[in-house]
């Protein structure tokens, strides 16, 4: 099914001496790496939620979603993980929630929509959770990007933004999770723009590049990391090439292999300082105002403070 | 006197130790003893119940009070599907109870030297990356005869949450049916011990006993103690009863309130 | 157990009216508060009513090193009793070889364990052989906390006189002094190895009051002490590659023609076959005596706590101190029938709880030490007739547990005594609402293997440490001396176990000489041959099929 690639329009914009209080509030599953490794992925969200009027409501004992999603067809017990945390949401009173991390969204999403094609799948995970209520199905899985363009809207988040990012090179990395299998992808698997127009929204200058939408090697960092780099290599470079000052990431383990792997790439192809990874969120809040502290940015492994700083009036 | 009221509370007593005379029973219930079956008094535990069977136990029992996970034990109750886990020492016998004790689990322990580890989650990754096979199945927590949450402390550890596998599995007595139970292979008390004692070691060791540590060590209370030492029996004596009665100046209700193992209330 | 009982909130219903007394007392129990404290005049006349006073009970010895001193009769006849082995049909070959020699896997022997590798033995060098699995002990059960005096309005003066006025004044001085001066240390030492202590919202030790102490100094993790303190050392333990046997019980000491102890003989419990081990210095941590149903009484005690380590200890001539006395604690749980003589911690009256009879009235000042407690409740019960009577035929008086949750607020129990709460919780009665039923039970041996403060007794090479020694308490031990006594005297023992192997240039050629001597002396003092010991389990086989039983195999 296709994925629309055109924002919708915001809700009425509130005055910004109002955009404190949250007359909002979504449910919110953090997934297990943004608990620990990747902190200020969770940080910089909440804190930029806040600042459009949104609160992220943490799912109560969530566990964790069990990522990659399990491409047995008869193993319905990897999607006991997902359906736990589906009812979670529904024990809130909710019918759907955001996911930030990439593999997290993809692999619920996934989940959600194997045990939606089939009730007898529900019907028998739900027995086999003798413990918990039933789960009724319907719970919507949506990423936070998606979340932003449809129900927020970037015109929305436009009128907010306080540190405009004009002269900032952007360069997006989707990599896999977030747009394939194209079911469950949010935006056109090849040529995606979302994350392109919320840096322009942000007063960026987006910076494209062929290697956007492609595997960074995910899990061969640990086994074959030599693939990996060769991956990192051909993605950094390109938009190395194009003179980014940033990157931007919705992934955990994506933003592991950019950093680590950058750092060990030696020679001519080596970027002179490294070019600095960022999550999205934080991004997002770092042109809406919010104090550095809250971002996170201390946990890069490439500092981004000095490409921020380098902005008009930053 | 004295020997009258030994012979009364002996013999209230003789039930529970000596065995109950069949003669007092009025009730009994069937039970399978490894499929085997015995006729036993209702209303005793299971652990008394395999004795009178006759059975003297070497595996499979511990403390007899509920602490020590020796007598785990497994059954199911004809006519339910359900297979339940408790310990046999604080189990009463039911009419139909089909069970074997588990008096082992194989579970390998890695050798760790906890001052070289750092309290956070990826050591428990390291040295138990099992944990991520966890599919949140819960099995686990169906199969803790202490009734904790045993799957929700393993999702605290895979994302590490230090102290909160420490709160969540401090009550666990280490029986080993929840690593038996687990389609995952997890080993999960070893990583709850493990945890928690990163996350003790995380915590300082309050200011007030250092110091004490520091004065005894340079022997601030040496010639205190000389002193205790020539009095005389009553002049010791009339200092005990002047502690007791004294008690400091302190009050009975003078303890701090506290939360589970670690900060407490504000 | 007769009649099929009815059972409202977990209690028979004839129960119920002696239960509502208590409730409607509370509020006032609470504004007045209880009896005061008793005079030292006061204890004595109580302790009339104290098991050991009663006659009939105990009887002097009629061999070994303590000969003509009284002990109680169920130890006295294990100590005049003959060999389970009989040394002629023995291979003394030997099967393992180590410097140090620990008998016993509980807070003690662990303990031990760590600090003679500590001081520089290998740990393959040492080995710790256990009756049943290591950690099965009265330790692992110890509830309610370890004392030490390591707040600025308390010291180890205080705490020594604590222990000393609690122990009638009969403690050995300078190894109490060990045990109150080492206390603090210990709990830098267990905090440094990870134990989580209950701390309050500065970080500090939460410290309560116990039984006969004028100062709250009992450092407490829950209600799961023992079992915390004993998990993270085994745990240390299991890390460092120690020589380790379960279910090998020591059946006798070996020693040397000079009478220094040089070994054991194990018994394999499950399958029968013995080993010998050859030590330069044996630990002895063999705990405590529980399972010998003293006087009839139930007890808190592990299976395996039927005084091995005594027998052996006495046949190789170690002079014991102080084993007239018996502690009862002053509080078992008396209801259900299930649960009789389970420790119910003395912390439920530290944290306020009332002793209460029939009627609903406090009837003694609950902190009392427990020799007086115990007494005190005795002679309530079956000198007053002021106790409820169970089912079974036990009396018991109230703990009025609710009151916790009045003192201290609603959840207090679920926090701090989840361990008993839980217990009860199985049993269909909730702690938090109703009163529990308690009867004093047979807890701790107070006396013991004399020793100087290293754990070194008046026999070459055998040191010993914890429940199963003599002296440090005196003629009655105070709450969380106990787990104290463990801590220090394991690390005590430990450390002067290696001291003196490094010392040792040979520990000579192992013999069951001194068994060979001990039973002339039996035979010569008439003891009946069919006596054995030590009897390393108790048995609670039924008695018909035991009248059925036959050993065919």
């Amino acid at each position: 099914m296709p994925n629309e690639a055109v924002p919708k329009s915001a809700k009425a914009s509130a005055s910004p001496q109002t955009s404190h209080i949250t007359r909002y509030a979504v449910p919110y599953f953090p997934g297990c790496a943004l608990k620990d490794q990747a902190v200020g992925f969770e940080r910089s969200a909440r804190a930029a939620l806040l600042r459009l009027g949104w609160e992220l409501k943490e799912l109560p004992r969530w566990n964790c979603c069990g990522t990659v999603y399990s491409l047995s067809t008869d193993d319905l017990m990897r999607h006991v993980a997902p359906v736990r945390n589906f009812i979670r949401v529904q024990e809130m009173g909710e019918e759907r929630f955001v996911a930030l991390c990439a593999m997290c969204y993809n692999t619920l999403k996934r989940s959600a929509r194997f045990v939606a094609a089939d009730l007898g799948r529900l019907s028998r995970i739900n027995a086999f959770m003798d413990e918990e209520p039933d789960y009724r199905g319907g719970v919507e899985v949506l990423h936070l990007l998606q979340f932003l363009r449809d129900e927020i809207g970037f015109e929305e988040i436009e009128s907010r933004v306080e540190k405009p990012l004009y002269g900032l090179k952007v360069a997006p990395y989707y990599g896999c999770m977030l747009l394939r299998p194209r079911e469950v992808g949010i935006d056109h698997p090849d040529a995606p723009e979302t994350m392109e127009l919320l840096f322009e929204h942000l007063g960026a200058e987006a910076v494209n590049s062929p290697h956007k939408v492609e595997c960074c090697g995910a899990y061969q960092t640990v086994a074959n990391p030599g693939v990996v780099r060769e991956r990192v290599r051909e993605i950094v470079g390109a938009v190395a090439r194009r003179d980014a000052d940033l990157i931007v990431t919705s992934c955990p383990l994506c933003t592991y292999n950019l950093e680590r792997h950058q750092l060990s790439i030696t020679g001519e192809e080596k970027t002179r300082h490294g070019i600095p990874i960022l999550y999205f969120t934080q991004l997002l809040g770092f042109a809406l105002g919010v104090p550095e502290g809250e971002l996170g940015l201390g946990g890069a492994a490439i500092d981004p403070r000095p490409a921020l700083s380098q902005l008009v009036g930053g | 006197m004295g020997q009258e009221i030994m012979e009364r509370i002996r013999e209230a007593n003789e039930a529970v130790i000596t065995g109950i005379d069949d003669a007092d029973i009025a009730h009994w219930v069937s039970i399978y003893i490894m499929g085997k079956a015995y006729r036993v008094p209702a209303d005793i535990t299971l652990m008394q119940a395999i004795e009178y069977a006759g059975y003297r136990f070497v595996r499979g029992a511990g403390c007899r009070a509920g602490f020590c996970g020796a007598c785990a034990t497994v059954y199911r109750v004809a006519g339910d599907w359900r297979l339940k886990a408790a310990l046999a020492c604080q189990t009463r016998v039911e009419d139909g109870m089909y069970l074997v004790q588990i008096p082992f689990a194989p579970a390998e322990k890695p050798s760790y030297r906890i001052e070289e580890e750092a309290p956070a989650g990826t050591t428990l990754l390291k040295h138990f990356p099992e944990i991520a096979r966890c599919v949140a199945c819960n099995t686990c927590t169906k199969a803790c005869p202490q009734e904790l949450e045993v799957m929700d402390y393993i999702q605290a550890a895979l994302r590490g949450d230090l102290k909160g596998v420490a709160e969540l599995s401090f009550d666990c007595i280490q029986c080993g049916l929840c690593s038996i139970r687990c389609p995952a292979e997890i080993v999960h008390y070893h990583v709850a011990q493990f945890a928690r004692r990163l996350y003790g070691r995380s915590l300082p060791v309050p200011g007030h006993v250092v110091e004490r540590v520091e004065e005894i060590e340079s022997g601030v209370y040496a010639e205190e103690f000389e002193r205790l030492m020539s009095l005389s029996r009553e002049e010791i004596e009339e200092l005990y009863k002047k502690e007791q009665r004294e008690k400091g100046g302190l009050k009975s209700d003078d303890a701090s309130r506290v939360t589970r193992n670690g900060q407490g209330e504000g | 157990m007769a009649e099929e009982l009815k059972l409202v909130r977990g209690y028979p219903e004839y129960m119920l009216e002696s239960i509502e007394r208590v409730h409607a007392a509370r509020a006032k129990r609470i504004e007045e508060g209880p009896p005061p404290a008793m005079s030292m005049e006061e204890r004595e006349e109580v302790l009339r009513f104290h098991p050991d006073h009663a006659p009939g009970g105990k009887r002097p010895l009629k061999v070994g090193p303590n000969k003509g001193d009284i002990a109680p009769n169920e130890v006295a006849d294990l100590l005049e009793a003959y060999p389970l082995v009989d040394p002629a049909e023995l291979d003394l070959t030997v099967d393992i070889d180590a410097e140090v020699l620990i008998l016993g896997g509980g807070l003690a022997g662990t303990t031990a364990a760590l600090w003679a590798n500590e001081e520089g033995i290998p740990p393959d060098r040492i080995l710790l052989a256990t009756k049943l699995r290591h950690g099965d002990s009265n330790s692992i059960m110890a509830q309610g906390g370890t004392q030490a005096a390591d707040k600025p309005y308390d010291s180890p003066v205080i705490h020594f006189l604590d222990a000393y006025g609690g122990g009638h004044f009969t403690n050995k001085t300078d190894v109490l002094r060990a045990l109150v001066e080492d206390a603090p240390f210990i709990m830098k030492w267990l905090t440094e190895l990870g134990c989580l202590f209950d701390r309050d919202e500065n970080g500090e030790f939460v410290e309560d009051w116990g039984g006969g102490t004028s100062r709250p100094r009992m450092h407490a993790a829950r209600d799961y002490t023992g079992m915390e303190e004993l998990r993270v050392i085994r745990d240390e333990f299991r890390n460092r590659g120690f020589m380790l046997l379960e279910f090998y019980p020591a059946v006798e000491l070996l020693t040397s023609p000079e009478g220094r102890v040089n070994g054991a003989i194990l018994w394999n419990m499950e399958i029968g076959e013995y080993k010998v081990v050859r030590a330069k210095a044996v630990v002895l941590a063999t705990g405590g005596f529980g399972r010998l149903h003293i006087r009839g009484f139930p007890t808190t005690n592990h299976y395996g706590a039927t005084a091995d380590g005594l027998v052996l200890a006495y046949r190789a001539g170690a002079v014991f101190r102080d084993l007239d006395t018996v502690q009862y604690h002053p509080t078992g749980a008396a209801y259900p029938q299930q649960i009789v003589g389970l420790l119910i911690t003395e912390k439920v009256r530290g944290l306020g709880a009332h002793v209460v009879n029939r009627e609903g009235e406090c009837f003694v000042y609950p902190l009392e030490p427990r020799d007086v407690e115990a007494a005190a409740i005795i002679r309530e019960c079956y000198e007053r007739e002021l106790g409820v009577v169970t089912p079974t035929g036990m009396h018991g008086v109230w703990l009025d547990s609710p009151m916790i949750e009045e003192i201290h607020g609603e959840g207090t129990i679920e926090r701090r005594l989840p361990a008993m709460f839980r217990m009860y919780k199985r049993f269909g009665i909730d702690m938090r609402k109703d009163p529990i039923l308690v009867f004093p039970t047979l807890h701790y041996q107070n006396g013991g293997v004399e020793t100087d403060p290293w754990g070194r007794t008046n026999v070459e090479g055998l040191f010993v440490a914890g429940e199963v020694s003599g002296g440090v308490h005196g003629k009655n031990r105070l709450m969380g001396n106990s787990t104290l006594d463990c801590l220090v005297f394991g690390r005590r023992a430990g450390v002067a176990a290696a001291r003196y192997v490094k010392e040792l240039p040979d520990q000579g050629p192992l013999t069951l000489g001194h068994v060979e001597k001990f039973v002339e002396e039996l035979r010569t003092a008439g003891v009946p041959e069919g006596r054995r010991s030590p009897i390393l389990l108790p048995d609670y086989r039924g008695k018909r099929v035991l009248a059925r039983m036959i050993d065919l195999l």
